[in-house]
């Protein structure tokens, strides 16, 4: 397989995963920074490096592209097109046009395309899962989500360049609530947003409250300078679910249930395997089965599309409320 | 009884050994409401289960309570759903036993189908870790316990050499998924008091038609005490199963910690019906000092294993990442312990 871009999420996370999925031989790592690519490829045991996209299409059977958000469709079309199949960093791109190209791409080169969403990979998201699958909280009624942090891990100056980035917080961070959001739940049937970007600076602090095809209403809040909770809560009609986003956490209340006759919540305990975040080994390990057809991809270009849908319609502001249900009657009811 | 505590616990004289229904009519007689009159969806019974053998002999609970139970309940609600349930285990001889082929063998499997109900191994049930305040390791659960339900525990009048006698809180163990439950022994009286608040049962029956005395709970002598007993307070259930076999019920270390975390003393409750005590005997009497102490050593050895892990994290967060080393004090002021 080959790597597209050699920058920190490369380094920290997918180089971490390739070495604990063994049936993947990491082949080739690319960066327009040639420099950097080697520095990469030597320090991690790829047998090659280079600076030409064209040398992953011959030399791979798969790829990882973790370029920056700006280069996410031209970089994964050009290997789609050619049949190399995909597993593209979230976000998906920049907006919808891009995605559908990147769909389209796929289409047309039979590669399989897969959106890095990783955090449906964490065991205790698929276990709240399994829990709001299952009803115990009733049907979600509310849902909170909140991330970020000052000191979250460094990114390069793409992340900071509208044209590049696509956008800030909401973007980068609140993408992940967003997934998450629509695959435990429902999709963004409206949205509403208020941020501090402006056309040359993406934004540090974001806000979209949303209402979903369920009815359930919400917000997620994503900021660069700020210390949120990071986590998400769901308010069901019997009771809540809290997600840690941030650790392997699961708080969950059933009102009528047995166990909380004299507890107010448990707090789920869900281990950690090593890596600390296996989310990436398991999200490898996932398109891996999925390109020999053991398994249907879970995050697929659609999926991925649909998230970027939810962030680029706030920022247009194309999908206002319904007069008759105006911001303000949101109800944002924390567990007790 | 005081004024503050009506609780009651029935003792039902039994003196034809299968006339289960009979000894349910009269502690129903005794204590008109015991059953509620209104259900939930679904009844959850757990009986003891923790061997693999036949219910004469005092160590395990007489299936034919699923049918006499199931009757009851569905002359309240017709539609309710009746789970028996039961986890897997490692038997008295080390070895695995799956609860599958103790359901089987003992006649669960026919008096279930009989009765029309279901039998639940929880062992390969959907299951959540949780976290208990005073519980070093987390513990698994069944989900079906986050659900709604009535919940009924069957026991046995048995003695344990640890325990002292087993009974209905001690029967809540059998709720841990996890075949291997001896990691938890010697935390076994919070822990007991912690499935006591998390499964409070809300119908209690131990089954005393047949005791277990010498050295039970599984390789005792069958005592003949035909006395069933019925409650709606696990502890009160307890307490009297302890009267009943001659144990102060305040040796029992678990009974001690439920009525602390319960803050109650013992005695507050009446006890209807017929309750003829008889002293069991402890094969060998020392032995519970001997177990204590081992477990108690063991906890030290636990403690002393934390303690050390997170001092010795620290020395080295200190020398080489002074940063973390304040980050992880400042959170450990701020935060308060996880647990429930």
């Amino acid at each position: 397989m080959g790597v597209v871009g050699a920058g920190v999420v490369t380094e920290r996370r997918h180089i971490l995963a390739i070495n604990g999925v063994p049936e993947v031989r990491a082949s080739i790592v690319v960066d327009k920074d040639g420099e950097r690519a080697r520095h990469v490829a030597e320090l991690y045991g790829f047998p090659h490096w280079s600076t030409n996209l064209e040398d992953v299409v011959h030399g791979s059977d798969f790829a990882i592209v973790a370029v920056p958000n700006g280069l996410h469709a031209e970089v994964s079309c050009q290997l789609l097109s050619q049949g190399i199949p995909v597993l593209c960093e979230k976000p998906m791109a920049r907006t919808v046009e891009e995605c559908l190209a990147m769909v389209e791409a796929a289409r047309r080169g039979k590669a399989p395309l897969a959106i890095g969403h990783n955090r449906r990979y964490l065991e205790h998201i698929r276990l709240a899962r399994q829990l709001l699958q299952k009803g115990l909280i009733g049907e979600v009624q509310n849902v909170q989500a909140e991330e970020g942090s000052p000191t979250d891990w460094p990114r390069s100056p793409s992340f900071f360049d509208p044209q590049l980035s696509g956008g800030g917080a909401l973007m980068d961070v609140g993408i992940h609530s967003i997934d998450l959001i629509r695959w435990l739940v429902g999709e963004f049937e409206q949205v509403e947003y208020s941020g501090n970007g402006t056309p040359q600076s993406v934004e540090s602090e974001a806000e979209l409250r949303f209402r979903l095809s369920t009815g359930a209403t919400g917000c997620v809040m994503a900021s660069r300078t700020r210390d949120l909770k990071q986590k998400i809560t769901f308010e069901g009609r019997d009771g809540f679910l809290e997600v840690g986003l941030w650790d392997p956490s699961l708080g969950i209340r059933c009102t009528k249930g047995k166990a909380f006759q004299n507890f107010p919540r448990l707090n789920a305990y869900v281990p950690r395997r090593p890596p600390q975040d296996s989310s990436f080994v398991d999200q490898l390990h996932h398109f891996v089965s999925a390109l020999r057809g053991q398994e249907e991809l879970l995050v697929t270009g659609e999926e991925g599309m649909a998230a970027v849908s939810a962030v680029c319609r706030a920022y247009s502001g194309a999908a206002p409320l319904s007069p008759a249900r105006p911001v303000g009657a949101f109800t944002s009811v924390s567990p007790t | 009884m005081t004024a503050r505590s009506p609780r009651r616990v029935v003792a039902v004289r039994v003196h034809e050994q299968d006339d289960l229904a009979r000894a349910c009519a009269m502690a129903l007689e005794l204590l008109p409401g015991l059953l509620p009159s209104t259900l939930p969806a679904q009844v959850v019974i757990k009986p003891n289960l923790c061997d693999i053998t036949a219910w004469e002999t005092g160590v395990t609970t007489d299936p034919r309570w699923l049918g006499v139970l199931a009757r009851l309940l569905r002359s309240i609600r017709p539609d309710v759903k009746i789970y028996a349930v039961e986890a897997d285990a490692i038997s008295a001889y080390k070895t695995y036993r799956s609860c599958d082929e103790t359901f089987e063998r003992l006649g669960f499997v026919a008096a279930a189908q009989e009765a029309g109900i279901n039998l639940v191994n929880l062992s390969r049930s959907d299951t959540l870790e949780v976290s208990l305040a005073g519980i070093p390791m987390a513990v698994r659960i069944p989900q079906l316990f986050l659900e709604e339900m009535y919940f009924i525990s069957i026991a046995n009048l048995k003695l344990h050499p640890y325990t002292r006698i087993t009974g209905i809180l001690k029967n809540s163990l059998g709720l841990i998924t996890d075949a291997d439950r001896s990691e938890f022994h010697p935390h076994l009286s919070v822990l007991l008091s912690r499935l006591h608040q998390l499964f409070p049962p809300d119908l209690c029956i131990i089954d005393g038609r047949i005791g277990l005395e010498g050295r039970g709970p599984i390789l005792g002598r069958p005592v003949r005490m035909n006395t069933i007993l019925f409650g709606a307070d696990a502890l009160d259930v307890d307490e009297t199963a302890c009267r009943l076999m001659a144990i102060r019920p305040g040796k029992v270390a678990h009974l001690r910690q439920t009525a602390k975390d319960l803050g109650r003393d013992f005695g507050e409750f009446e006890v209807v019906g017929d309750l003829q005590p008889r002293t069991f005997v402890f094969d060998d009497p020392e032995g519970h000092s001997a177990i204590a102490i081992k477990f108690a050593y063991r906890r030290w050895l636990h403690h002393l294993d934390l303690f050390c892990n997170r001092w010795t994290g620290r020395a080295i967060r200190l020398r080489y990442d002074p940063l973390s080393f304040k980050k992880s004090i400042m959170a450990k002021l701020a935060g308060g312990q996880r647990g429930l």
